[in-house]
């Protein structure tokens, strides 16, 4: 077994001030400080960090300031609140695209207040599989959000690797900008379908909500 | 009905603010950043209602609300905020500058039009 690596390798205390609680492990083999993140989360960096998720239907969008090599990546999925109850008005469907928006707008936005500049970002997409058999393909929805999304923007997307019917592990490097794809042919995806499932449940929830209001006044 | 400026460097945003007010029967008019607001407010518009983001290029929310408060038109005009930022600091540097209110996003079309006929009166 090898040694952790002397304390000067491990770079924690360089971290943003955002995610300076973000738990991490030394990977020895790839020489990296690696950062796991789950559904809901992101992560952004200016060190030599390695963020990994595992994605099945979820998607993550990986975002990079090519001048000032710092970026960031994160993972989620659209709540898709009450369409299997037949409810697709505008409003509901607004409601599913302000969450999907507000995922993306926090990466971007700690990129851009760390000096990133929207003309040098430079964005590659991964996920939205098919790994749930069934009417609607919640993937695809994924994917279908995220281009509308970075055309509305006017984000050009350099890579991607999205859709398909098995799950991926994946691996982001922010300051180099090299991503790691792994395709789980031998994983059992039900482990991935009840995570997804747990956090889709969490997002009706949140979403049905919307983030807090406060009014600084007596308005009754 | 009200005419409300939204005020958002994300288009997308923009887009899902001006249909929700516009559904509900409002006037909406758009600026991409607290400059550009700015510029529209000093050339003339009035407005029942300012919904700003906080970060953005240029001319930050903050900013914004401070300058909009010292022009005669804006000077009780309600503003709110509709932003990712949701620190107590932010919320209260936002309060300090002139803010009517402070929502956090992800926003949701119920409760921004609740807030919206809240703070209309």
């Amino acid at each position: 077994m090898r040694a952790v690596p002397a304390g000067q390798k491990r770079i924690k205390h360089l971290r943003l001030p955002e995610f300076t609680d973000a738990k991490s492990y030394w990977d020895p083999i790839q020489n990296v400080e690696v950062v796991r993140i789950l559904a809901g989360e992101y992560y952004v960096t200016h060190c030599e960090e390695m963020i990994t998720t595992v994605l099945g239907s979820c998607i993550s969008v990986c975002i990079r300031d090519k001048a000032i090599n710092i970026g960031g990546m994160n993972h989620f999925m659209l709540p898709e609140e009450n369409r299997s109850n037949g409810d697709d008005s505008p409003r509901r469907l607004t409601a599913d695209a302000a969450y999907g928006s507000y995922a993306m707008e926090r990466l971007i936005n700690c990129i851009l207040k760390y000096g990133g500049r929207r003309e040098n970002l430079e964005i590659k997409i991964f996920g939205g599989g098919r790994i749930i058999g069934g009417m609607t393909d919640i993937g695809q929805q994924n994917i279908a959000f995220v281009r509308s999304y970075l055309r509305t923007e006017r984000l050009a997307v350099l890579a991607e690797d999205v859709g398909g019917d098995l799950p991926r592990r994946m691996a982001y490097l922010p300051v180099s900008g090299k991503v790691l794809v792994k395709k789980l042919r031998n994983i059992r995806s039900e482990t991935i379908i009840k995570q997804e499932n747990v956090y889709r449940e969490d997002l009706r929830r949140s979403s049905s909500q919307g983030g807090d209001v406060e009014l600084f006044g007596d308005f009754g | 009905m009200a005419n409300i400026l939204v005020v958002d460097d994300s288009a997308s945003m923009r887009q899902m603010v001006e249909f929700t007010l516009k559904e509900a029967g409002h006037q909406v008019t758009v600026a991409e950043d607290g400059q550009a607001a700015l510029a529209i407010a000093k050339g003339g518009l009035t407005s029942d209602l300012v919904i700003t983001d906080v970060n953005m290029p240029n001319m930050d929310g903050i900013t914004l609300i401070r300058e909009l408060r010292s022009l005669p038109a804006y000077k009780f005009t309600p503003i709110l905020t509709l932003t990712t930022e949701s620190t107590t600091e932010k919320k209260m540097e936002g309060k300090d500058a002139g803010a009517t209110g402070w929502i956090v996003k992800p926003f949701n079309p119920e409760k921004l039009l609740a807030t919206v006929n809240k703070v209309l009166g």
